[in-house]
């Protein structure tokens, strides 16, 4: 079925999803992700990644009374491309049996991401990062959620690394949103970090829910669309390479134990959620885009 | 050997025997952004396939 580059072995479909929800569980544990007595709103976009990491969730904890499971979609509002996406969320919670929140940017932010970016398409991906995630953590502040895990893969996560090398953006580079922040923040987690993108479409076609869908058509706007197509030619001619840049973003962030200059977390003086500065990067947006 | 290629198109290669990886690499795809599927199954880059075999490509989309 798959040939692991990185570990040299060979699986079929049965050891592929074995080796999956083993390395999975063990990101769990050994990064305290999800412990007993948490509510874990699952980041569901419908995507590859967001689907094989509510099945990995589900098949971990579905069945246990002490860690609830809640999805939450978001849908912006991309015409010709959300729909499919999110017709597979619904499709999957369905079948799953799991709770299932959908916030729309309509809702929040009384626009579609479509009406939001006109004029504004080069920087289609910053600015909808930061309203996807305030939608996300909405959905999850609605299911009473402790933890929000999101479908990152290592692929992502390696990406970021580079992306802020690259940026020189230290503070990003070594922060972990993880963390405990005191209660001002609901931790983010990600069970997929270490598993690679190939990996995750070959269980998705193993366990036969794979399906072929569209790409956003505003990431051929994206640096990281330049970024991606680097690091893999870089992976598949040194095996390896991703995990060894995460392992050495993790050496990096020890080292600075979150020092790194930046300014303190407060809160944003209009809105009054967490940021640093005087404002948000939302409200920012709200007086430069938003009606 | 039939190539069906992620675009839907498909090509007709040299029926001699070859990796996978060869293939893909010979016609400009990285194997770690595909999976293939031969005659309906999923088969890992290392497969050496030959003659009649259908060989589908399918890129792995990319956000999740």
């Amino acid at each position: 079925m798959i040939h692991q580059r990185h570990t040299g072995r060979f699986l079929c479909g049965t050891h592929l999803i074995a080796d999956m929800e083993q390395r999975v569980s063990e990101t769990i544990v050994s990064r305290q992700q999800i412990v007993p007595g948490d509510c874990v709103a699952v980041g569901l976009s419908g995507g590859k990644d967001s689907t094989a990491l509510l099945l990995l969730l589900h098949h971990l904890f579905g069945s246990r009374n002490d860690i609830r499971l809640v999805a939450v979609t978001v849908d912006e509002g991309i015409d010709g491309y959300r729909e499919a996406t999110a017709r597979s969320a619904e499709g999957l919670v369905r079948r799953l049996g799991v709770t299932h929140i959908t916030v729309s940017f309509g809702e929040l932010f009384g626009d579609t991401l479509d009406t939001i970016l006109k004029g504004h398409k080069t920087q289609a991906c910053s600015i909808c990062g930061i309203l996807r995630k305030k939608a996300l953590v909405t959905g999850a502040e609605r299911a009473g959620a402790t933890k929000l895990a999101t479908g990152h893969n290592l692929d992502d996560e390696a990406q970021s690394v580079l992306m802020n090398v690259l940026r020189g953006d230290l503070m990003r580079l070594v922060r972990n949103s993880g963390a405990d922040s005191g209660g001002r923040f609901i931790p983010r987690v990600k069970p997929l970090m270490y598993v690679q993108e190939k990996e995750i479409a070959t269980y998705l076609m193993v366990q036969g829910v794979w399906e072929d869908l569209p790409e956003c058509p505003y990431a051929i706007h994206a640096l990281r669309r330049e970024v991606r197509s680097m690091l893999s030619e870089l992976e598949y001619r040194h095996p390896g390479t991703m995990l060894r840049l995460l392992e050495n973003k993790k050496k990096i962030e020890t080292a600075f134990s979150g020092n790194t200059g930046g300014e303190p977390v407060g809160r944003c003086r209009e809105c009054g959620d967490p940021c640093s500065g005087r404002t948000c990067q939302l409200c920012r947006i709200r007086h430069s885009l938003l009606h | 050997m039939n190539l069906i290629l992620p675009d839907r198109s498909t090509r007709v290669i040299d029926p001699a025997p070859a990796t996978v990886e060869a293939i893909l690499i010979q016609e400009g795809i990285n194997p770690l952004e595909v999976m293939v599927v031969r005659n309906g199954l999923l088969i890992p880059e290392d497969t050496l396939v030959s003659g009649d075999d259908e060989l589908r490509i399918i890129r792995i989309s990319h956000g999740g």
